[in-house]
Formats: structure tokens, sequence, C-alpha cells
């Protein structure tokens, strides 16, 4: 009774407050927020480590120069100003006087030269900072870039859990970064959360620093993020009210079933920066799959919507391209494949496969080994059989064994999940450059090789002009759909689920693996 | 049998069949006989059902999660819009394949493995049956997950997985009934008329100890299907066929929604399992010889 009288209150005050002005809105200093990621982080350093379950605990931690909004702009940070020179070879930030790491030593652009090259050795995204040669101190407060070539792809990566500025006088005493003893206890970092508790499989607790540079931020007491990797556990707690945010739930079936719970929100903002597209990959180097016409019958065998609004229900968004469709450089515009069983007939005929005794070839279609890829996997199978295509499932006996398979190109066809990381220079060239062939899993899975794609991400690699870079983009996406060495299905239906509670969610395009500073709890 | 001491011709004439006897003291088990004729039935759909019913099972053929009885679907629909009916048809050859399959491995090598052990005594029994308790003590099921996992889930992989750590009661048994028996006088005679090992253990003692020993296989049956359901379960399956446990496995994100993906197939297996069980007692009662003296 109580509880319906105060649920009462709360509406009507909700609503009193959304029709007089945006006071509502009025971040509120305080309180702790429980929350969970999906794994143990095996480091809480961003600079040695990428991959989400040290992002968000990570980016809590390290503060980077920049921030990004959710319409890919970039904000001050750690750097409360930049430039880039003309000719694109000199990026200057100007780091803010105040701010300090958790030990109360001052952040100065010793430390940004120094993380730089830590990131540059360890982390395992090496083309974010290959074409940096130097980085130069002018004075305390200046840190000067030096580039080799113009590499637009640096704004990104200068942002999120990229760049942790990781402080020069722990890190720099000359043992190995990457298994350094303080990436995981008595944390020094330079984000607005300082670590109080990292336990193995159980949780890690960050409480506010009062010495954060930004006025007034975090507005959060504390965080607890619990280590959950069971999805119905993650789904019941949020249910009860033990989670107040969850962050990259995937699942549609559970999506489904939380959207319905009263008192919880659910968005699929903030992913654009990360990026995560599932994917048919095909192994253009043997057998049919070498012919571009069968990868093309491939596609309009399959039916995307299906997979869209049946396996998926409805919870993700088509993909087309290799570039995530939140991205501005996504190009919706280009060769389609809608589902048609005679035009793949007719091109696999073409293509000099003809229909014997129901059969045109064989196949092996591979089983992607993390979970909810089943499906999928199956729906294809059996739509490849309508055009008669034979396709063999075959599933690893793990992770390592299915990603040897993939880099090593002894495959013919996966279901996939590769992931942007911002710039298509940092997630996206792997994939198609002809000189990634070959590299280990989410390398260039396909053998595949055109010279003109080559080129173009060369090129766009080193445009600053965005205009012009745009351009050179939507000619690899078109150029990409219509050979098809990957069929697009969907950008994976990734969601932040949060309570009621939540005032301001992370929601920029690295959702939690940005700073959550400005998250608060409401009444 | 040649060399086996031929009985007074009055005995032979007025001992019934043993078959017949034994149908005869099964025939009492009223739970059993319901039980076979259960057995029946779900072994003649797993044979004929599939080409009659007529649907490919892995074809998409509805909307996903059609309940049981609506839109002319008897079972319902799975997550993809397959015909749940046909799934489970399908699904019972593969599930009822690879128990007798499993069953039979085990036999083979429990057989083996106890016939050696208990006729020649000594070091080899020694040997055996240490080897016997140390696979009685691993944990059967992640044996088994470890083996498909290793050596890849093909349904001949998973029937031998499963054997592999199933065989070590039949061992036992067997060992126990060739202790007892190659003391017997008959053997003593056999051995004496200067058969061979071979012989004496395979022609001689085993037809005598086997009684227990199909009573044995017949509930491993039942332990295989339950197994190979577990493996699947938990993904270690050949995902190109469709058994009752793999049913159940893929359909469990789904339990919430659409139970009956779960439940049908779980009772199909349950339905399945509890027949052999309750046909392997009645089995144990018609061929147990103190018992027919009751």
């Amino acid at each position: 009774m109580r509880h319906m009288f105060k649920q009462f209150l709360t509406a009507t005050a909700a609503a009193a407050l959304l029709a007089t002005s945006a006071m509502a809105d009025e971040p509120k200093r305080g309180g702790t927020l429980v929350t969970v990621i999906t794994s143990t982080p095996r480091v809480l350093n961003p600079a040695v480590q990428s991959g989400i379950a040290t992002g968000f605990p990570g980016a809590q931690l390290f503060a980077s120069p920049l921030r990004y909004d959710d319409s890919w702009t970039p904000q001050p940070y750690l750097a409360k100003s930049w430039e880039v020179s003309e000719d694109g070879l000199k990026v200057t930030l100007h780091l803010v006087e105040n701010a300090t790491f958790h030990d109360g030593q001052p952040i100065t652009s010793e430390d940004v030269a120094f993380s730089v090259d830590v990131i540059k050795e360890y982390h395992p995204f090496k083309s974010m900072f290959a074409p940096v040669t130097s980085v130069d101190t002018p004075d305390a407060h200046t840190a000067v870039i030096n580039l080799s070539k113009p590499h637009p792809a640096l704004m990104l990566a200068m942002s999120g859990q990229l760049m942790s500025i990781i402080p020069k006088h722990i890190y720099g005493d000359g043992q190995d970064p990457k298994n350094h003893p303080r990436n995981n206890v008595d944390v020094v970092g330079s984000g607005p959360f300082k670590l109080v508790e990292f336990k193995n499989g159980e949780h890690i607790i960050l409480e506010r620093y009062d010495g954060f540079f930004m006025e007034g931020r975090p507005y959060l007491d504390k965080i607890v993020m619990r280590i959950m990797p069971d999805s119905s556990a993650r789904a019941i707690a949020l249910e009860n009210g033990e989670l107040m945010l969850a962050a990259f739930e995937a699942e549609p079936t559970l999506i489904q079933r939380l959207s319905k719970v009263k008192g919880l929100n659910i968005t699929n903002k903030g992913y654009g920066g990360i990026g995560p597209i599932d994917w048919l990959a095909m192994n253009t180097t043997r057998g049919p799959l070498q012919d571009k016409r069968v990868r093309q019958a491939i596609a309009y065998a399959i039916d995307k919507n299906f997979i869209l609004k049946a396996i998926l229900r409805g919870t993700a968004v088509e993909a087309k391209t290799g570039i995530h469709p939140d991205s501005p450089l996504y190009d919706a515009d280009v060769n389609n494949y809608p589902l048609d069983l005679d035009k793949a007939a007719a091109l696999l005929d073409e293509a000099g496969f003809p229909m014997k005794d129901g059969k045109r070839f064989d196949l092996t279609l591979e089983l992607a080994p993390f979970p909810g890829y089943k499906p999928q996997t199956e729906y294809i199978k059996q739509a490849l059989s309508k055009v008669g295509i034979n396709a063999t499932i075959h599933s690893s006996a793990d992770f390592p064994s299915w990603a040897k398979m993939m880099g090593t190109l002894d495959f013919d066809m996966s279901l996939d999940s590769v992931y942007n990381w911002g710039d298509p220079v940092i997630g996206v060239n792997r994939t198609y450059m002809s000189d990634n062939i070959g590299k280990g899993v989410w390398s260039n899975t396909q053998g595949y090789a055109n010279a003109r794609v080559d080129e173009l991400l060369q090129m766009a690699g080193t445009e600053n002009d965005p205009e012009k870079r745009k351009a050179l983009y939507k000619e690899f996406q078109e150029i990409v759909a219509d050979e098809v060495p990957i069929y697009f299905l969907n950008a994976v239906p990734m969601h932040t689920i949060y309570s009621d509670k939540v005032g301001n969610p992370p929601m920029g395009i690295w959702g939690t693996s940005s700073p959550i500073d400005m998250t608060y709890l409401k009444d | 049998m040649s060399d086996a001491p031929a009985l007074p011709e009055e005995t032979v004439e007025k001992a019934r069949p043993p078959i017949a006897e034994a149908w005869e003291m099964f025939r009492k088990n009223h739970a059993a006989v319901a039980a076979l004729v259960v057995l029946i039935l779900i072994v003649l759909a797993a044979i004929f059902g599939p080409a009659l019913y007529g649907t490919d099972p892995f074809d998409m053929v509805w909307a996903p999660f059609s309940p049981p009885g609506a839109d002319g679907f008897l079972l319902g629909t799975d997550y993809l819009g397959r015909d749940l009916t046909a799934l489970i048809l399908s699904g019972a050859r593969v599930s009822l394949v690879i128990g007798l399959a499993a069953a039979l491995v085990s036999v083979f090598i429990g057989v083996t493995v106890g016939a050696l052990a208990g006729f020649y005594r000594g070091v080899v029994e020694e040997v055996l049956m240490r080897i016997t308790e140390f696979f009685q003590v691993l944990p059967t099921l992640l044996f088994s997950m470890v083996i498909v996992a290793l050596f890849g889930a093909s349904l001949p992989m998973i029937t031998f997985a499963i054997g592999v750590v199933s065989w070590t009661a039949v061992a036992r048994i067997t060992r126990g009934e060739f202790l007892r028996i190659r003391e017997l006088e008959y053997v003593t005679a056999s051995r004496a008329s200067g058969a061979s090992n071979l012989k004496l253990m395979f022609k001689v003692i085993l037809p005598n100890a086997l009684t227990p020993i199909i009573v044995q296989s017949a509930l491993m049956v039942g332990g295989a299907i339950l197994f190979e359901a577990g493996l699947s379960f938990l993904g270690l399956t050949d995902p190109n066929v469709v058994s009752w446990g793999q049913i159940i496995g893929s359909n469990r994100t789904y339990i919430l929604e659409s139970p009956f993906t779960v439940t049908i197939p779980g009772l199909a297996i349950f339905i399945t399992v509890l027949a052999i069980s309750l046909v392997g007692d009645g089995l144990n009662d018609a061929l147990n010889p103190k018992l027919r003296q009751r």
C-alpha cells in the first residue's frame, strides 16, 4: 500500500515536473549505482587490454584526452582543446591544468607521451597509433603528437577506452606494462572513479574521486559492478531491482522479456562506437565460393527478414555493409539482396553449378563458438538447401580451435561477429585489406583481395577532409556489397537496460566504455 | 552344445521351452507389459514415423512458437518455426539408435573386460579391475564431454563417448558370474575334454552368465538415452541431426515464453526411459532363476 502510494507520488511528481520545465533532469549527487559486467576483465588497464570487460571499469578509472557525445562530435575531456596542423601531421593537445591522478600527482604531457608509447607497443589495436612517430612535450600541459602521415582515425582513437592516460610514475618503473601488478590492485587512475576493490569473479567496486578535474563530477558516490556471466541471472537481478543498469545485453528473448518489465528502460543507443556487426563470412579462396556469383546467390537465398524478425525478434537493426549502421560513414545505399530463389538459382547455373539430383555442391558451415548464433546457423543451412547447396554444420570444440580455423582460412562459411571500434582504420580495415589475410581470427579471414579496396582504405585512412573521406568509404562499401566476401546480416542487438531511478545513462557512442561521470540516481 | 552332458529324456519333455516360461513370468508384471506396448509403439514411430509424417524436420514451416494444436500443428513449432511433431519423430530415431548403440558398446567392453578378469584371475584380474575402478570413479558426464569436445561431436563419437564411460557395471557383473561359473563341474568337464580358453569363455561360461547381463544392458539403453540428452542439452551434439536432448537444449532459452518446446521432448525422453526401465524390471523377473522358483 505504502509502496503504491509512493509510486503514485513519484508518478504525479514526474508528470508535474515534465509539464513545467527541465528541472526534473537536474542531476543530483550521491548514491551507489549497482551495475554488472559479464566477465572478469584480465586487467583494469585499457592501455594494454582491449575488450568491453576491461572497457567499463577501465574508462571509469582512466580518463582519455577526448570524449564523444551521441552525435559523433568530439568533446573536451582531459584535453580542454586541440588542434590539427594544416598538413595533418601534428595534433596538439592542451591539457586541463588542474587534473590529478588518484594519488594526487598532476597529470602532465609527460604522462600523455608515456601512455601513447605504452598503447602503441602493448595494445592489440596496432593501427590506432601506427603513424605516430613521437610525442613532444613543450610544456607540462601541451602534448604534440607527430604523425608520419595524416591520420584522421586518431580523433576516435583518443576517446573512450582506447587512449587511457596512465601515470608514468607508476607504470614507468621498468616492469612489463602488460602484466604490471598495478593493473589490478592499487590502481592509480586519472578518471572520475577510483578503485576500492576488485574481486575476481565477484565484483569491482569503484568510488568517486574527489580530486577529479571536472567541477562537481562525478555525480555518483560509488559504482558496484557485479560480475555475472549468466544472462538469466542478470535478467532476474534486473527484474527485481538488484541491478540498476546493464549494458551489452544482446539476447533477443531477454530484451523482449525485460522490455515488458515496469520500471525498466531499454535502449540500443550507445553502441555505434564499438560498432558490433554479425555477418556470414565466406572463404573466397577455395571451392565454389571463389566465384562472386555463388556468393551473391547465397545472399539471395538467405531471407534477412527471417533472421531480423523471427530469430532476432525485431531487436536488431539490419546491417548492409562492414561499417556499423550508427556510424556517419555508413552507406545504406548499397547493393541489396532481397530473398530471391530464382535469381539465386540462375546465378548458380551461370557459375557452372547445375542442379544434379536435387543438389549443386557441398559446403561446411561453421557454428560460431559464442552463444546465440545457433538459430541463424541452422536457418542458413536450411535456406541454402532450397537452392541446392548442401551445407553441413560443423561445431568446433572450443573458441581457440574455431579461431585457428578462421585465422588459417580452413573453413567455407561461418557466422562471425566483428566490432568496428570507432574509426574504420581501427576495426574495419583488418577485415578487407589484402595484406591482412590469414593473420588470425578477426583478420581478413575471407582471403579477400581487391586492389581497389586496398587503395580506397589506404586513401581514406589519410584523408582529413570528412566529405572526401566519406566518399571513399562509400565506394569501398559499394564494392564489398557487390562482391560479397561477407554477407552482412545485422548490427548486434546490444542494449542498455536501466531502471527508472537512473538519470543520464551512458548513451554516447562509446556506451559504458566511456566515463559515466554524468550518470546520477534520482530519488 | 555337443560337449554339454545330455539331460535325461523325460525332463526335456516335461519342461516348457524357457522362452515360454520367461514370458509367463514377464506377463505377471503388468507394468512391464504396459511398458513393452508403449516401447513397441515408440520404436514403430521412430522407424516409420518420419516417412509417414512426411515433413522435413529441418524445414521452417510456420511462425515460430505456434502452440500445440494451433494451425494444424499437433505439437506446435519451435524457435525457427519447425514442426515439433516432425522433430520429435526424427529425434526418436537418433535418441533410440544412440541409446542402443551406446549400450552395445558398453556391453562389448564390459563383457570383454569382465570375462577376461573372471576367467584368468590373478594378475589379469588385478589389472583389469583396477582399470574398471578407475573408470568407476571418473565423473562420467565430464569425461564423455571431454571426449566429445576433443574428437568432435559426430554421432559415432557421441555413441563411443557414452559407451566408454558406462561399461563398468557390466564388467563387474560379468566378472562375478564368471568367478562363480568357472568353478562349476560342467566347466571343469569341458576343460578336461580339451576345450580352448576362448571356447570355454565364450561358448561354455558366457551363455550361462548372460541373464544378469541382459537385464543390465536393457537398463543401460535408458541410461544412454538420458546421457545423450544430457550431452546434447549442453550443446555437445551433431548440429546436423536432431535428437530429443538437442531439441530441449536449443529451445531452453525460450522456456519462459514457450515451455511446450522443452516439455514435449522432455516428456518423450521421460516416457521412453521409464518404459525401458519397466521392461528391464520385467526381464529381471522373467530371467532371474531365483525369482522364478518363488
